[in-house]
Order: C-alpha cells, then sequence, then structure tokens
C-alpha cells in the first residue's frame, strides 16, 4: 500500500468516525458512496477537507464532476497525481 | 427581463460573499429596546414603542426579532412574560455571556445562517465584539437601525415569508422535543411525522419558486437567476416540468421547501434536465434533497427519458449537493449529450429502475 492510500484511508475513518484498522482492511476499490463505508454529504465534506489540508490537492476546485470519488483507489490515484511531497519542493 | 448572473462563488475561488437578506434581528434590551438597564430599575421598563412598531414591520416582511442582553439570566421570565415583548421575541437569550455566542445560539435554534442575523446594540463595546467575532452579521446602531435598508427590505413578501416567524416558533417546539425524546435523531425524525408532498407547481406557487432560486445556496444546482416571469413561462410550458415539494411534521408546517426547472426531452433527447434544482436549508438533514431526486428520476423515466442531465456549477457552498449527486449514481455527462456555458458542467444518471427511495420519509403524490 502507498503511503499516499494509507493517508487516504486514515482520512476516511476520520470523517467516518470509523475504526482505522476496520478502514485500513477493506479493498482498494471498495465505493466509497453506499456500500460498507457510505460517505454522505456531510462527511464528504469532511473527508475533502482532509485531503486538502494533509495533501494541498483541492478535489472540491478541480474535480468539477467529483470523478475521482468512485472508490478508495480512484480517490488515491488523483491525490498521488497531484501531491507533491515536502521532500520534492 | 434581467440577464442572467451568476450568484455563485465559484469553488475554490475567493471573494466577498454579496450580503444576504436578514431573516432575524437581535435586539440588544437596555438602552436598546427600553430605556435605562432593566435590572437597576424597580419594575420592568416600558419598550420603546418606535422599536415594537419597528418589529411589527419587519415581521410583516418575513424578518423575527429576537434578543440579546447581558443581564441577569433570572430577568428572562419576565422576558418570556411581557405582554408586548413575548410574543414578538422569537429565542431571546438573556446571560452574561458575550453576545457572539448569543447570537450563534440564536441562528442554531432558529436555524438560519450567521449572516442571515442583524444586531442592534446602543454599546460601541458589544457591537466591537460581535463584528470582530462574526464578521458575517450586520451589526447596527440603534440610530443605524432603519426600516428601508436593502437588507431588510425584500422585493418581494410571499406568503412563505410572512409565515416565517410561525415556523420558527414551531422549529424551536420541535428541537425542544428532539432533545427530551430518548433515541436516535433518525428515530425521532420517524416519530415526528414526517411528510413530503410532491406534485407540480401552480401560478400560485411561482413567487416562492422564485425565492427559492434567489435565496438558497448550500442545494442549489447552478446559482442561476431565473425572474418570476420567466418560471411562470415554464409553468404553463408542456416542454417543461416545475415540481414543488412541500414538507410538513407534527410540530408544523416547514412550507415549500424544494423545486427544480425541468426541460423535457431537451435537444430530442430521451432525457429529462433539470436546470435547475433546489432545496432549501430549513428542509436539509432530513434525506428530503435524495426523495425529491428520486421522484423526479421516477417520473422522468415515467416520461419516456432514459437518463437525467443536471446543469451543475461548483460554487463555495454547494458541495454538499455536489457530494449528494455523486453518491446517487451522476457521473459526467457524454459530451454529445450537450455542452454547458463556462464553469458549469453537465452530469448524467441512467434511469434503470433503480432510483433513490427514503423508506422512511412518507411521499404524497398530487396528481398533475
Amino acid at each position: 500500500m502507498s503511503e499516499v492510500e494509507a493517508g487516504i484511508r486514515e482520512l476516511l475513518a476520520a470523517a467516518l468516525g470509523r475504526d482505522p484498522a476496520e478502514i485500513a482492511a477493506l479493498p482498494a476499490d471498495t465505493p466509497l458512496f453506499n456500500g460498507p463505508l457510505g460517505v454522505g454529504s456531510l462527511t464528504g465534506v469532511r473527508l475533502l477537507a482532509g485531503v486538502k489540508d494533509r495533501y494541498g490537492v483541492d478535489v472540491v476546485a478541480e474535480d468539477l464532476t467529483l470523478e475521482s470519488l468512485a472508490s478508495i483507489a480512484t480517490l488515491t490515484r488523483y491525490v498521488a497525481d497531484r501531491y507533491v511531497a515536502d521532500r520534492y519542493r | 427581463m434581467r440577464p442572467v448572473r451568476w450568484r455563485h462563488v465559484p469553488a475554490g475561488g475567493a471573494g466577498a460573499m454579496t450580503r444576504c437578506l436578514v431573516k432575524c434581528v437581535v435586539w440588544d434590551l437596555d438602552d436598546t429596546v427600553w430605556p435605562g438597564v432593566a435590572i437597576e430599575q424597580d419594575a420592568m421598563p416600558a419598550p420603546y414603542p418606535e422599536v415594537l412598531r419597528a418589529m411589527d414591520i419587519l415581521a410583516g416582511r418575513g424578518i423575527v426579532s429576537s434578543a440579546a442582553s447581558r443581564t441577569d439570566p433570572s430577568l428572562a421570565a419576565a422576558v418570556a412574560g411581557h405582554p408586548e415583548l413575548a410574543e414578538r421575541l422569537v429565542a431571546p437569550q438573556l446571560g452574561w455571556g458575550p453576545k457572539s455566542e448569543a447570537l450563534l445560539r440564536i441562528a442554531d435554534e432558529l436555524g438560519i445562517a450567521v449572516d442571515a442575523l442583524a444586531f442592534v446594540d446602543d454599546s460601541a463595546f458589544e457591537r466591537g465584539e460581535v463584528a470582530a467575532v462574526l464578521p458575517e452579521v450586520l451589526v447596527l446602531a440603534p440610530d443605524e437601525m432603519r426600516l428601508d435598508r436593502p437588507e431588510f427590505t425584500p422585493a418581494v413578501v410571499t406568503d412563505d415569508a410572512k409565515a416565517r416567524p410561525r415556523r420558527y416558533r414551531e422549529e424551536q417546539r420541535r428541537r425542544a422535543a428532539e432533545q427530551e425524546y430518548a433515541g436516535s435523531r433518525e428515530a425521532f425524525l420517524r416519530a415526528s411525522g414526517l411528510e413530503l408532498t410532491l406534485g407540480p407547481a401552480r401560478p400560485a406557487d411561482v413567487p416562492r419558486v422564485a425565492e427559492l432560486a434567489e435565496r438558497t445556496h448550500r442545494f442549489n444546482t447552478t446559482g442561476e437567476a431565473w425572474p418570476a416571469d420567466r418560471i411562470a413561462e415554464l409553468v404553463d410550458d408542456p416542454g417543461w416540468f416545475v415540481p414543488v415539494g412541500r414538507l410538513r411534521d407534527r410540530y408544523g408546517d416547514y412550507g415549500l421547501i424544494s423545486t427544480a426547472l425541468v426541460e423535457r426531452h431537451p435537444r430530442g433527447l430521451p432525457a429529462w434536465q433539470p436546470r435547475l434544482f433546489m432545496v432549501s436549508c430549513r428542509a436539509t438533514g432530513r434525506d428530503v434533497p435524495r426523495a425529491v431526486l428520486g421522484w423526479v428520476m421516477r417520473r422522468a423515466r415515467a416520461d419516456g427519458a432514459r437518463q437525467l442531465l443536471v446543469d451543475l456549477r461548483p460554487s463555495n457552498a454547494n458541495l454538499e449537493l455536489r457530494l449528494l449527486l455523486r453518491g446517487n449514481g451522476f457521473t459526467a455527462a457524454d459530451p454529445s449529450a450537450g455542452s454547458p456555458p463556462a464553469g458549469t458542467v453537465l452530469l448524467a444518471r441512467p434511469l434503470d429502475g433503480d432510483e433513490p427511495t427514503v423508506p422512511w420519509l412518507r411521499l404524497i403524490e398530487e396528481a398533475a
């Protein structure tokens, strides 16, 4: 699991108020909405705020149709493609 | 007819929010609503007649009054039973804490945003404290409190707006009941007997539909301005579908809280296209937007549509709505479906018979 994926899973757990170990164990293609995660409007706002805060990637402003929110894997890929780690700045 | 204008601040963009119409004026009491300091006098001072008159005129425009007074909390009972103030003040806050906190409590109790508050206080200190902590609040000295200010003069006062004082009282009763309820929020909502009535708009609904188009931000797909006369044309036009949703529960009536302007079979496509979809803030947190969307989808499918196309203009305010749409199967539309103006995206959702329902929310359909 990449560093970004681990971070996204942590942010998901925090946004949903769930046990991080439980979220860490889910398959990468687990959908964000519906299914076992059940991200909703309010938890989604929290999640995206967390992503912007930790990775500096503004999904809200840049992904107009929120395509990246299909699954843990798609969000991870979206963020990883845009995240510039501190060590590279 | 006004040209189209965009009210929303684009997502990620900075910029000042335009001043909203005020929904509640919060008055200081000592030396603002009445002369002198109440706890220093033997009897309750008589309120200034011109202040009572102002409160009544504002109420007629759908603007309620409340109070934030830094005084002994024991005065609350006197205010609650005051013949001239009891009925004029909703959720008055009397205590020793900062007035900014009192304002936050009032906004929370009434279920309105902080930027829909005005605050009137004779004390420059209090005005300064509130202005510093809550810059969105319209802060006024008593001599600046003029009824002809734009924030207090809506162009049209709908019946819905006039009913606002009643609705706030009902909301207070509802919240008090929820606090006493021994169960989850969802269980409370079920027990409160929520009913959503959906049907086509009638001409008499047009002013309220226009008001929703003007005033909703969080659950508004484009922030586009639609003048009332244009909406009236659409209500009459068989090429368009303008649904309205009304919500009530055992505590009272939320009124007309959702609507949409839906083009049927645009450009000859087997689709329905909500050009605008709106839900009032007062109806959120109850799965109402999802229920309305699901119902519109079922009506669209019954009309032969195979997809729902939604124009969406992402803004600083409508992220929850964007998430709701994404979570209910809306994705970027195929470019062949249409090309919206800059800053707007077109979303599509196939209508396969799996439209969302909210099982615990009672839905009543009104015939066309």
